[in-house]
């Protein structure tokens, strides 16, 4: 992308509207992160595709194993990680109208979002435990495993990175004109919220 | 300012009524080639709307913002593709 690289990084955030609007043309966050993003989403892509091709080798197991799992837990990590990307875009409206107070609040709601996201993983993986259900269980379960534990490694990272840009407001780094780096933390949430927009109905809900 | 927040607002409780949707039916119904679709068009619709509301790309420079996009048609179209010609992918990934 030949347009990326001739983009100078210092004006990125320049000339940010007042309205909660992001700047038109922009590149959201900075380069760095679109080149981790796109590595992240391709990684998810590799996924899925194994997945396809598992189901194809494999459909009695995979018509079957999805009817085994905890859906509930699925659904409520689904409503979970929406609303945690809907935190966020509200943390991003705030701080271009300069409400650092509000974008801090969002963020710490996003975070919640994130905890309870772990602590629902956890009680699905005890559960499935109890019902007898582990990794070697079959391919179903062993690509279940290898995704979903894979997605919830980066809610754990990602987490950690909007409490860094926590910290980092409060240590007064952002503002309405420069927030490049909340942005490109935001962006990077939203690609974890979105690879889980395809993973949950892959694995919970189609048969 | 104020429009901005509430179509926020109502974009958050749309992906969620969509996910409660389609969980229900999809939970209800018989298995079978009209779900993997319905699922697969929300599967579109739902990454398209946090691609261009949430992830604000909708504004965006246009190789981001494609990109991002074309990860919505893409896999959902695979979603159907791999549901309607299971066997042929197998022949194909058969070592």
């Amino acid at each position: 992308m030949p347009q990326l690289a001739s983009q100078p990084s210092a004006d990125l955030s320049a000339a940010v509207p007042r309205d909660g609007l992001p700047r038109p043309g922009r590149i959201p966050g900075n380069q760095a992160i679109w080149v981790g993003i796109f590595s992240e989403m391709s990684e998810f892509g590799i996924m899925f595709l194994a997945f396809f091709i598992a189901k194809a080798h494999y459909p009695v197991l995979f018509l079957e194993g999805p009817t085994r799992l905890n859906t509930t837990a699925g659904l409520v990590n689904t409503l979970v990680l929406l609303s945690s990307s809907y935190f966020v875009a509200k943390a991003m409206v705030a701080i271009r109208q300069e409400r650092r107070r509000d974008c801090v609040r969002w963020l710490w709601a996003a975070i919640g979002a994130a905890v309870a996201y772990l602590v629902v993983k956890y009680i699905e993986y005890e559960w499935n435990s109890a019902h007898g259900i582990s990794i070697d269980t079959n391919s179903f379960f062993a690509v279940y495993y290898y995704m979903t534990f894979n997605h919830l490694l980066h809610v754990g990272w990602g987490g950690g990175a909007i409490l860094w840009a926590i910290m980092r407001l409060k240590m007064g780094a952002y503002s309405a004109d420069d927030h490049e780096g909340l942005e490109a933390v935001a962006v990077y949430w939203h690609m974890i919220d979105l690879a889980w927009i395809v993973m949950f109905p892959l694995v919970y809900v189609l048969r | 300012m104020k429009r901005l927040y509430q179509s926020l607002d109502v974009l958050w409780l749309l992906l969620m009524g969509m996910t409660l949707g389609t969980t229900a039916v999809a939970e209800n119904a018989h298995p079978g080639l009209w779900m993997t679709v319905v699922v697969a068009v929300v599967v579109g619709i739902k990454g398209r709307l946090v691609v261009d509301h949430f992830m604000e790309l909708r504004t965006a420079r246009a190789p981001i913002r494609h990109l991002m996009n074309a990860y919505f048609y893409v896999f959902p179209t695979l979603i159907v593709l791999a549901s309607l010609y299971p066997e042929r992918l197998k022949e194909w990934t058969t070592l």
